[in-house]
């Protein structure tokens, strides 16, 4: 892999707001059950403090895609920026990837009956445009970047509390969320 | 592909700048304009469905009338037979009563596009009609901040990025003003500190480095309380002779009426936290206080914004790059007002009358002027004459005001209820007449906000949806019809042209405000208006005496204290014991939904944990609340950092019978009479009982 293209979220700038999971569902068309990208709220309190963030995600374009691993049909592709496509024309519906991502990206789009997911708007970005969630972002928080060039102790995965979720390698990071006094 | 500016008309602090996109007449796409430097090329996620709401299944195309209100049974009829209906009934009330005074309009937020101020200049071409005065939204705080200031002006809002410290009261713009929030995280990167203060912890909380949880109506008393420790301390501005008035008498308020122990058993704010907040106020320069709206919705709320005003005045913030108190302003709103009256010199140049005549006649019509907060109760008693016909435009009162019950008997009175809308409402439900709106994709219109500085033209992307018209359109035709029906019965242009209408509003204040030489400029897209980046740099004031005055003779002369002080927010009645928080959520505003597909059959209710486990509930369960007005079934949610004699239900879109507002009276705002015709709608003054079901 030359590359690895991931989302960054900055969750110190995330607001929960929803621009990008809009902008996500409206600008790709999708129908109103098929949701690519989502939004999770993450509560924890303690005595004088309270940590309240959002994670916006998505399909994590994972360096070791389970999708692709897992698909009898050849219906996953990982591009040189490290992009993971899902190719609707050679998929049959068989459901692999739905139930093997550890993360749920792989939906079964009710209009065509295959599997559907993010594809980093990969042709926006082969014209040098950034993807929809990410130009909707109205605060900055969500980027997309080549993760070989952020130094490593600068982020935290946040979507691999559990060992297992590490094995794919998911390409996404987040910055260490700050927490409120109270 | 075409290319458009069009402007977000949504009663928000943001009045985005977008730039839609159409192919063959179909609008496909919309985004922020990248030019714009408060937009930033962004829109919020409700602005992100404008193509979904502009082609919305749901949406009215035509003109229709119910048989029967409250019956649901629509039919379609033509734009004639409408403005026949509307006219005839208008003229036989002119005849019945002679006067045009049964007529009334109730208008407001729907849209805040100047041109919709068409249906205010129909009605002054009509007669003396009833109008509804006021607003339920910011009162108070504006005749607060006009008592302490002069008028209420607010700094551009990109200045916030220097301030050092931030105080967020009573405001969350990450759900109400998402714009601001990158500026705020600026200033944050350059190590400002920022301080929530709230009843509950919200999205803006969580961003912030400290959250301060205040009791419901105590915020003055809490900034009183920060004024007597920089008092103690030492930290007030020593140059306060120069541009302040009486400062002194405050001064002496706060040693002989305030202590600091009431301040926090009231506040629920604890002592050391007062005075460690209040030492940082008073050292961080520049530190900039924004005041929410919510703040003032209280029986005290005007005490409560002079309150705070004092704070930044006392700690010498005023002025100052980046510092301040900030609540909004009205300086880029000085439009011509030709279309709100047909009389206007403009509009009757070419008549060949001489102007001033005119505006003499003019003189003669006096408007029946209702609150706009206890609309139907003041209509009821309205007897010479009744009020026989309403008309609702940008407005959904049996959703948003108080006193449902005299809204339901005002209407059984009515001869006539139009309702002027997009979509059917609760208020529509009770209608005789709907007639369709355009959306701001679908006519001309100049906007501008109450936060930043820009004004700037929407232009039309698409031809109207179905055969909706715009307000402006409406208001000809219906003048047209009058006057084809009996000559001479309505003032009001009978056709015209909406760019020439809108660049009439662009009068010689207006271009000086803007730095234009003439109307045309501005179709070339927003412009900001030229004004110093910080309110009041100077530390000249508006005021009679020029300067900030802490003292307020025109308080006074309005039976107010001239002072702010503290005056205690209702307590509540021992049968309902909590108090209803109804906030925005960032899904909708008011009325106007933008959740799509979100199907919630119950509202919920937030609560502290601690609350719920008192009336025996948990996540999930069913209960409800009730109190005279009314009562509302809710499901169970705790909600961080709120109190417990407060519970929280969030203006989200719900299918159920009950609305909201079925809770919720008419409590008024102790100021916004003399500066906007009526008080304000102490709407957080609203109690309720609990009980699991």
């Amino acid at each position: 892999m030359v590359k690895q293209l991931g989302f960054v979220l900055d969750v110190n700038r995330c607001l929960g707001c929803g621009a990008c999971t809009k902008a996500c569902q409206n600008r790709n068309q999708l129908a109103p059950s098929l949701v690519w990208r989502n939004i999770r709220k993450v509560e924890k309190t303690s005595k004088d403090h309270i940590q309240l963030f959002y994670l916006s995600t998505a399909c994590n374009h994972c360096g070791n895609p389970e999708c692709l691993r897992v698909c009898p049909a050849g219906a996953y592709a990982k591009r040189r920026d490290g992009i993971v496509l899902h190719l609707s024309e050679k998929c049959t519906s068989c459901k692999s990837c739905v139930a093997s991502c550890p993360f749920g990206a792989p939906q079964i789009n009710p209009q065509t009956n295959k599997a559907s997911k993010c594809q980093l708007c990969y042709e926006r970005l082969d014209h040098g445009m950034p993807p929809f969630c990410v130009q909707a972002c109205l605060t900055g928080a969500l980027g997309l970047k080549e993760l070989k060039d952020i130094p490593e102790n600068k982020l935290l995965r946040l979507t691999a509390p559990v060992p297992s979720l590490r094995l794919t390698c998911p390409s996404v990071f987040y910055k260490q969320p700050r927490v409120t006094r109270v | 592909m075409e290319f458009h500016h069009n402007i977000c008309p949504r009663n928000c602090y943001d009045t985005c700048s977008i730039i839609s996109t159409t192919r063959k007449g179909v609008l496909i796409s919309v985004e922020g304009n990248p030019k714009h430097e408060y937009t930033a090329g962004k829109l919020c996620s409700k602005a992100l469905d404008d193509v979904k709401r502009v082609y919305s299944p749901q949406r009215i195309r035509y003109p229709m009338r119910q048989r029967g209100r409250y019956s649901g049974f629509w039919e379609r009829i033509t734009w004639d037979e409408a403005l026949t209906l509307v006219a005839e009934k208008i003229l036989a009330l002119k005849e019945t009563y002679g006067t045009s005074l049964p007529l009334a309009l109730n208008k407001y937020s729907g849209n805040f596009g100047v041109l919709h101020n068409a249906m205010e200049g129909l009605f002054k071409g009509i007669g003396a009609t009833t109008r509804a005065v006021g607003s339920p939204c910011w009162s108070a705080g504006v005749e607060a901040q006009t008592l302490d200031f002069g008028t209420f002006f607010c700094s551009n809002p990109l200045d916030m990025a220097k301030a050092k410290l931030i105080w967020l009261w009573g405001i969350n713009p990450a759900w109400t003003a998402v714009h601001q929030m990158p500026i705020i995280f600026d200033a944050i990167d350059h190590g400002a500190k920022v301080v929530c203060f709230d009843t509950y912890f919200s999205a803006t909380a969580a961003r912030a480095h400290q959250y301060v949880q205040v009791r419901p109506g105590t915020d003055g008393l809490l900034a009183l309380g920060f004024s007597k420790v920089l008092l103690e301390e030492g930290l007030i501005d020593p140059t306060l002779q120069s541009y302040t008035l009486g400062h002194k008498e405050f001064i002496d308020y706060l040693e002989t009426e305030i202590s600091l122990d009431q301040c926090s058993k009231i506040t629920g704010v604890p002592i050391s936290t007062i005075r460690d907040l209040a030492v940082e106020y008073g050292q961080i320069h520049p530190a900039c206080i924004w005041a929410g709206f919510g703040l003032q919705r209280y029986t005290n709320g005007g005490q409560t914004l002079r309150a705070i005003d004092a704070l930044g005045a006392l700690a010498g913030h005023l002025g100052q790059q980046g510092g301040g108190v900030q609540y909004a302003q009205f300086e880029t709103w000085r439009f011509s007002g030709a279309i709100q009256n047909p009389l206007h010199p403009i509009n009757s140049s070419s008549a060949g009358v001489p102007a001033m005549e005119l505006l003499t006649l003019d003189n003669k019509q006096t408007d029946r002027l209702l609150s706009i907060n206890q609309f139907s109760e003041e209509a009821l008693k309205c007897s010479d004459p009744p009020v026989k016909v309403l008309w609702i435009s940008g407005r959904n009162p049996l959703s948003q005001d108080g006193n449902l019950q005299q809204w339901k008997r005002l209407i059984s009175e009515l001869d006539l209820l139009v309702v002027s809308d997009l979509f059917h409402s609760k208020s529509s439900e009770a209608a005789d007449l709907f007639l369709p709106v355009t959306t701001h994709y679908e006519h001309w219109d100049l906007n501008a906000s109450y936060w930043h500085y820009w004004v700037g033209v929407n232009e039309p992307a698409i031809l109207p949806v179905g055969e909706s018209r715009s307000d402006l359109q409406i208001a000809w035709d219906v003048s047209s019809k009058l006057n084809k029906l009996k000559p001479g019965s309505c003032k009001f242009p009978t056709s015209g042209n909406e760019k020439e209408t809108l660049l009439r509003e662009l009068g010689p204040q207006m271009l000086d405000i803007l730095g234009l030489k003439k109307p045309e400029e501005i179709l070339k897209g927003p412009v900001r208006a030229n004004f110093p980046r910080s309110a009041w740099e100077n530390r000249i004031f508006a005021t009679p005496s020029g300067r900030y005055e802490f003292f307020s003779s025109q308080a006074s002369n309005a039976h107010l204290s001239p002072l702010p002080i503290f005056v205690p927010p209702l307590n509540p009645p021992i049968d309902t014991p909590l108090r209803l928080l109804t906030p925005h959520h960032y899904s909708t505003i008011n009325s106007q939904v933008y959740a799509q597909g979100a199907n919630n059959f119950d509202y919920v209710l937030h609560l502290a944990p601690e609350l719920a486990q008192r009336y025996d509930l948990v996540v999930g369960d069913r209960a409800q609340i009730w109190n005279e007005s009314g009562l509302l079934k809710v499901i169970i949610q705790p909600l961080l950092g709120i109190s417990t004699d407060v519970v929280i239900i969030f203006q989200e879109q719900v299918e159920a019978n009950s609305p909201l507002n079925c809770l919720i009276g008419t409590p008024l705002t102790d100021m916004g009479y003399l500066i906007l015709g009526a008080p304000g709608f102490a709407l957080n003054e609203t109690f309720v009982n609990l009980r699991k079901l």
